[in-house]
């Protein structure tokens, strides 16, 4: 199969197939634009995936490949129905001894996980394994050339940048707003311009007759579920009060989407200007400022549908949280207890790690269930806190009973519900953060 | 089992479209938001019911009947339409709901590379139908809440087949006079079919409201859409109509869908059509409590749009999805307007005296 946004390969689970393997996956690195260095990581994970899975598995099993191309990034799709897979070396805290040759098995994942900027590892039906790949290509950050002078709007339209245009406004929003209040991104316009030509992200300008930009926001699909639109800004630039640019480009951010699959909108890095009479907070976490000042963060939420109302799952330990959230935040809501009862789990846990250095800064969520989920976390905290991140969030989706469960090894390891967003994945999250030295709001 | 996935046979335009999720049944809601008690402001429904007499059909309805189809075209309400409005019963077509009339005309007029016109915050069935069916709607802004004329004419070319003009339009209760419509149906000059949806107007009382039924006669490319859901108390029997030209019909009919409309709901509508007190009930009704609430929504500062029709927009200095749940949790269901692409505005249908108070009340506390 080809199109111009992917490539598919299907082979059976044989080490004889490697090398179409591994040249299947350079080749259409290459072709959707990876540089040498990052086709070659790209490449090494993909190999490293199916040596491991022909070690698990000798039944040559079938198994499809498919790359696709993202723009800013390649992804890569290894699906095939494995016995025994444990994917325990992808999580960041795993390292493999050289004398312990049980764990040697494991390399090739450790490997693989470390090659790749963003990995996923799903069940499909039956004994299916996805395992996603993602490798970014790199582009140069933008050089600090000061901002370009901007002087009030006489006249404003709401558009649509071109490329160019799209670079200019990331340039002047890095020169004009704090670390804080944009993505780590937008440090790169050329990787601005590329996730908008991918379609992942999506900006509307405030611009005047001259084509001076006055102003704008940034906004993109989560990936998850495409339910909930995340939007950055509004950035004014030297705007006066009143006006009204803001609400002008939170109009039309709105009116874009509100026909679309998107059921909520969040705004995590609110800029001054936002107007906030089209959000509502859903809660406060704690941040830090890069010279170590806590600054409380509000999360600015917006349902683009009417509420119909939805079941999620809960340990019975986060109960009453629940109650009260969506009490306040006036929510309807079933919820279903749920707890293991003695069945089988897998032996390990799987959590992948989201970082903002900037900001020091990570986000943990649950890959995979497992019976050492406890211990897990709690080496992750070791490891994190080792690395410099002050501030740990841990997102579970309650539209999955096993990531419901996951409550007691938070709570355990010394982790709080904060807040939850409504509808952000299968059903709602809750984000946890973790607390030692964190002033607890909840 | 096939291993051939089934997105792979999914047309384009259909994965790309949203599929509209109605509200849950009102006990389902009433459980969800512990609430004992629901006041429906959400659907422009008419809040006396069904004329009395269109009741007593319902009531006589004899379930034995409910083993054979009905008549496959609605001939009798043709027939009484023809009499009421001097044309022929050919000039008619009936579907379950005007929802289902609107896919018919497409349907006969579209094919593939063609558009159709209409305004970006109108009754959005008109931009689904045309969507999911792939086809471009191309959507014009409107112009102080009005259908704008000037900028609908400008967005045609040679593949657009169809304008769609709500009117009066929902939400905004703008409508159209007679000079207007005659002044854009010269001006298309039948190079198009021009749609006039007239869901709500037996609502209207103003002298220069055009009679587009009238106006068939003249236009042959124009088509008419009339509902039972509103004034006639019928919605839940899902029945509404088309009228135009002999000529314009007979192409239309090529993909009407016949026995969608059931027996109860022919004969209610029959019975409905000509009891001409229920509607001076219902217009005194809606235009008292209109004038109350928008006494009480100017002296608590709001910015309301209020025109034809059995509605009034508010905008409020909050999110409306949010205003939603909360007056949900009073048992007051309203519509929030960000689907129609009016953030921060909710439409509320009016209603009885009763249900209007307990509005006011519960928007005072959600505002305090």
């Amino acid at each position: 199969m080809t199109n111009k946004d992917g490539v598919q390969l299907k082979v059976r689970l044989n080490p004889v197939f490697t090398p179409l393997v591994t040249s299947f996956a350079e080749e259409s690195a290459k072709a959707f634009g990876l540089d040498r260095n990052n086709t070659l990581k790209l490449t090494l994970a993909c190999e490293e995936i199916f040596t491991y899975m022909c070690g698990i598995d000798k039944d040559d099993k079938p198994l499809t490949i498919t790359a696709t191309n993202g723009i800013y990034f390649v992804q890569v799709n290894i699906l095939c129905e494995v016995a025994h897979f444990d994917p325990r070396a992808f999580n960041l805290t795993a390292h493999i001894s050289e004398k312990d040759e049980t764990g040697l098995e494991d390399m090739g994942l450790l490997i693989a996980s470390r090659s790749v900027d963003r990995f996923g590892i799903f069940r499909t039906s039956g004994n299916g394994i996805e395992v996603v790949l993602i490798k970014e290509k790199t582009y140069p950050e933008t050089a600090d050339a000061g901002s370009i002078e901007v002087k009030p709007l006489k006249t404003m339209d709401i558009q649509v940048p071109d490329p160019e245009t799209l670079k200019l406004f990331a340039r002047q929003i890095v020169s004009m707003y704090a670390d804080n209040l944009y993505p780590p991104d937008f440090r790169f316009p050329g990787k601005v311009a590329d996730m908008v030509a991918s379609g992942e992200y999506n900006a509307l300008l405030a611009v005047d007759n001259q084509g001076s930009i006055g102003g704008g926001l940034m906004w993109r699909w989560r990936v998850a579920g495409k339910k909930m639109v995340e939007c950055y800004g509004p950035y004014l630039f030297n705007q006066l009060p009143g006006s009204g640019m803001a609400e002008k480009l939170t109009d039309a951010l709105i009116g874009s989407i509100s026909k679309t699959d998107a059921i909520c909108l969040i705004n995590e890095h609110p800029t001054p200007e936002l107007p906030e009479q089209y959000f509502e907070r859903l809660g406060i976490v704690d941040c830090y400022m890069p010279d170590g000042t806590l600054v409380p963060w509000s999360f600015y939420y917006r349902l683009l549908k009417e509420d119909l109302g939805a079941q999620v799952w809960a340990h019975p330990a986060l109960e009453e949280f629940l109650h009260d959230q969506y009490k306040s935040l006036f929510f309807a809501r079933k919820i279903v207890l749920t707890g293991y009862g003695g069945e089988t789990r897998p032996p390990h846990s799987v959590l992948a790690a989201q970082f903002v250095r900037t900001q020091q800064m990570v986000f943990l969520r649950p890959i995979w269930d497992g019976i050492d989920a406890s211990q897990n976390l709690s080496k992750h905290i070791e490891v994190l806190k080792n690395e410099g991140m002050r501030i740990i969030f841990f997102e579970i989706d309650l539209g999955h009973s096993w990531q419901a469960n996951f409550t007691p090894a938070l709570l355990e390891n010394g982790f709080a519900p904060r807040l939850i967003l409504p509808y952000a994945g299968k059903a709602d999250i809750v984000i946890f953060q973790y607390r030692e030295g964190v002033q607890i709001h909840v | 089992m096939s291993d051939r996935p089934l997105e792979s046979i999914v047309p384009e335009y259909i994965k790309n479209f949203e599929p509209y999720i109605p509200s849950k049944p009102d006990p389902e809601l009433m459980k969800l938001y512990g609430v004992d008690h629901l006041y429906r402001l959400n659907n422009n429904e008419n809040p006396l019911g069904p004329p009395p007499v269109a009741q007593e059909i319902i009531r006589r309805f004899q379930p034995p009947m409910a083993a054979l189809y009905p008549s496959g075209d609605s001939y009798y309400m043709r027939y009484k339409l023809a009499e009421k409005f001097g044309l022929d019963p050919d000039q008619f077509l009936f579907g379950n709901g005007a929802n289902e009339v609107i896919a018919f005309v497409i349907k006969a007029f579209c094919q593939e590379g063609d558009n159709i016109i209409t305004a970006d915050k109108t009754f959005a069935v008109y931009e689904w139908v045309a969507t999911f069916s792939g086809f471009e709607a191309r959507l014009v802004p409107l112009s102080n809440f009005g259908f704008d004329d000037a900028a609908m004419l400008e967005r045609i070319d040679e593949r657009t087949k169809i304008l769609f003009v709500c009117n009066p339009n929902n939400p905004t209760g703008t409508y159209w006079d007679s000079a207007k419509l005659r002044n854009f149906l010269d001006t298309i000059g039948g190079r198009q079919i021009v749609v006039v949806d007239e869901a709500y107007c037996e609502f209207v009382d103003e002298p220069d409201f055009p009679n587009a039924m009238e106006l068939s006669r003249e236009y042959p490319n124009l088509v008419v859409f009339r509902t039972f859901s509103k004034m006639f108390g019928l919605a839940g029997l899902r029945i509404g109509y088309l009228a135009g030209s002999l000529e314009v019909v007979d192409i239309i009919r090529r993909t009407c869908v016949v026995y969608s409309v059931n027996t109860v709901a022919q004969e209610a509508a029959l019975a409905a059509i000509d009891d001409d007190e229920h509607i001076q009930k219902t217009r005194r009704l809606i235009y008292a409590e209109k004038e109350y609430l928008r006494k009480e929504l100017t002296q608590i500062g709001l910015e309301i749009q209020c025109g034809e029709g059995c509605y009034i927009m508010i905008k409020l200095p909050m999110n409306d999805t949010l205003a939603y749940r909360k007056l949900m949790a009073q048992g007051l269901m309203i519509r929030s307007m960000t689907g129609f692409r009016f953030p921060n505005w909710i439409r509320v249908s009016v209603s009885k005296h009763e249900a209007m108070e307990a509005f006011i009340t519960g928007l005072k506390r959600i505002l305090s």
